[in-house]
């Protein structure tokens, strides 16, 4: 009887429902499965217990994309967002179509697919005659070699990658900024805040929620990089990661030993590793977010 | 220099009465950062739109001079490479998945956004915690089974997967919230039945929801890279983001005028959309975070 009056409610659900559930609940229950199995795709199954999850977690590759996730998060996250931060503050320091001119422009890296950012950086990082060079040589600077040297390639991603996330991060700052109300800047500056104190006593705690979304979920995207380091290095299944695995990331280890190797179980336990980060790191932020409230 | 800069002060010193210091730091820099956020995309229109041969240190390209060559040049890669069958393949898999995404995701939405139902919190709840669930999880799983399903290198194993779309479902549930509900009342005393609620009612007073998600999900999809780059691995169904990519690999020896001009067909239609519907992607990327 109840079934039946809510009948027509299940039936609108349902396309959304079966969809997820097929290709969203089930995946993660089947890799969860796999992760414990070894399994190239042409073989049986074979149970290992937890011999995927150790050989990842003890192989050098694995060390080595997790150390340069490390530093890449360190770096590019809180660059991303601060230069986010100063373009938001920026576009809206100006009035009418000037600040819509400088918003547009500054968003227009976002509109590019990521792909795409990677090729056209590509080149423009080219040794001897490519743009930055170009540029290097005008300052009488010896060309360098920015995808191929392991001190720069890092530095060489997270300069593309702040091109591409900072329209991203500023529009979302932005909407933020036109929500805090103008007269607790009134107030702020009949107390006599020099604009440098408004900012920091006014914007940033007003902007606390917003800042917390876009930092939780700049680490998350910046957890699973790949289009970019995939495309700034040898884009194949056959040589990804670059010279001495410099431009190495957890992603792409991952597809390597999928798609590259067929070891699809470790591939899955793979995946259940970088989630239980995130899962740990989101986590961590929830509870850093409370005790700055409760300050 | 000095006695330049001198002689130009009496000039100078009515407008700096007006203008402070600060605010021209600011246009300089808001004017630099601009450049550098734009050069690069202007420096591939260059490239394409000028004759090939002299090397970029001679010829930095910093403005268009050969229109000619350009379209020469699009020619040429329509003609001698597959780039218009992947254009095709790119605009089914992008037209396909922007269909399927606002047509389940708009009927789920009308019931949770507007209905009590036994069994809803629940469902609702998972599929928001699934917003958690970062892609690198189940990607391989949902690449098993797409293969278990004989959908590799089929439109269908491109475009299914991804239509149970949990940030659409979240975007429209946020806006048919605030739908009038006296309206869908009347409706339903005058007889309308479930479904007509929705499609004559929910559905049109949706009209702005539902084209914001179409844009956000056309950008997503023309720039989904990793999920093509797997599911198709056959030259047959190539997206326009693997033709770019075999352009770009080290190992393809193609000439840097081939390469951009290969890179501006595929971002020309970002390009197009972003000039069209500004306000709608920024207002949808603005809402996205304001969720935090």
């Amino acid at each position: 009887m109840i079934a039946k009056k809510h009948m027509p409610h299940y039936m609108m659900v349902l396309p959304f429902m079966l969809l997820f559930a097929v290709f969203f609940l089930y995946p993660i229950a089947s890799g969860f499965f796999y992760s414990f199995h070894d399994w190239n795709a042409t073989t049986t199954t074979r149970f290992v217990g937890l011999d995927n999850y150790t050989r990842i977690i003890g192989s050098r590759d694995f060390k080595k994309a997790m150390w340069n996730l490390a530093t890449y998060i360190v770096i590019t996250v809180p660059l991303g967002i601060l230069v986010a931060f100063c373009l938001a503050l920026l576009v809206d320091s100006f009035k009418g179509t000037w600040s819509n001119i400088f918003r547009s422009a500054f968003f227009m890296p976002v509109v590019l697919p990521a792909f795409l950012a990677a090729t056209v950086w590509r080149w423009i990082y080219t040794p001897n005659f490519g743009l930055l060079n170009m540029v290097l040589g005008w300052f009488g600077l010896p060309s360098l070699n920015f995808l191929n040297d392991t001190g720069s390639m890092l530095y060489a991603l997270i300069a593309v990658d702040v091109w591409v996330s900072a329209g991203f991060n500023m529009v979302i700052i932005l909407a933020g900024l036109k929500n805090i109300p103008t007269d607790v800047y009134e107030a702020a500056r009949l107390d006599g805040a020099s604009p440098l104190q408004q900012v920091r006593y006014v914007t940033v705690p007003m902007l606390y929620p917003v800042l917390f979304f876009v930092t939780t979920y700049g680490v998350i995207s910046a957890l699973q990089v790949f289009d970019v380091p995939w495309l700034l290095t040898g884009s194949s299944f056959a040589s990804y990661g670059g010279r001495s695995n410099a431009l190495m990331f957890p992603v792409m280890d991952m597809m390597g030993r999928g798609f590259g190797s067929l070891k699809f179980g470790q591939a899955s336990a793979y995946g259940f590793i970088l989630t239980a980060i995130i899962v740990l790191f989101t986590a961590a932020m929830f509870v850093f977010r409370k005790k700055g409230y409760d300050q | 220099m000095t006695i330049e800069a001198a002689a130009e002060v009496p000039a100078t010193r009515s407008i700096a009465l007006t203008i402070s210091p600060w605010a021209v730091l600011k246009w300089v820099v808001a004017i630099c950062v601009a450049i550098v956020a734009v050069f690069p995309i202007w420096w591939m229109i260059n490239v394409v739109f000028s004759e090939p041969g002299t090397p970029v240190s001679l010829n930095p390209r910093l403005y268009p001079t050969s229109l000619g060559a350009g379209f020469d040049k699009i020619m040429m890669i329509m003609r001698e490479t597959d780039y218009l069958k992947a254009y095709y393949v790119s605009i089914a898999y992008s037209l396909l998945t922007i269909v399927g995404v606002l047509l389940i995701g708009s009927m789920a939405a009308f019931e949770f956004a507007l209905f009590n139902f036994p069994g809803k919190r629940l469902m609702f709840a998972v599929v928001m915690l699934s917003l958690m669930v970062p892609t690198a999880v189940t990607i391989i799983p949902t690449y098993l089974l797409t293969a278990d399903l004989g959908w590799l290198n089929t439109m269908q194993g491109l475009v299914v997967p991804g239509l149970a779309s949990a940030f659409g479902l979240f975007m429209l549930i946020q806006f048919m919230k605030t739908l009038p509900r006296e309206m869908l009342e009347a409706a339903r005393l005058d007889g309308a039945s479930h479904f007509q609620l929705y499609r004559y009612i929910a559905l049109p007073l949706s009209k702005n929801a539902l084209v914001t998600l179409a844009i956000l999900t056309f950008m997503k999809t023309w720039g989904n890279f990793i999920w093509p780059l797997i599911v198709a691995p056959n030259p047959e169904l190539y997206t326009v983001g693997q033709v770019v990519g075999l352009f770009n690999s080290p190992y393809s020896h193609q000439t840097v005028d081939v390469v951009m001009t290969a890179n501006l067909l595929a971002a020309l239609p970002p390009l197009v959309f972003f000039l069209i519907f500004q306000r709608k992607i920024v207002e949808g990327i603005a809402m996205s975070g304001s969720k935090g």
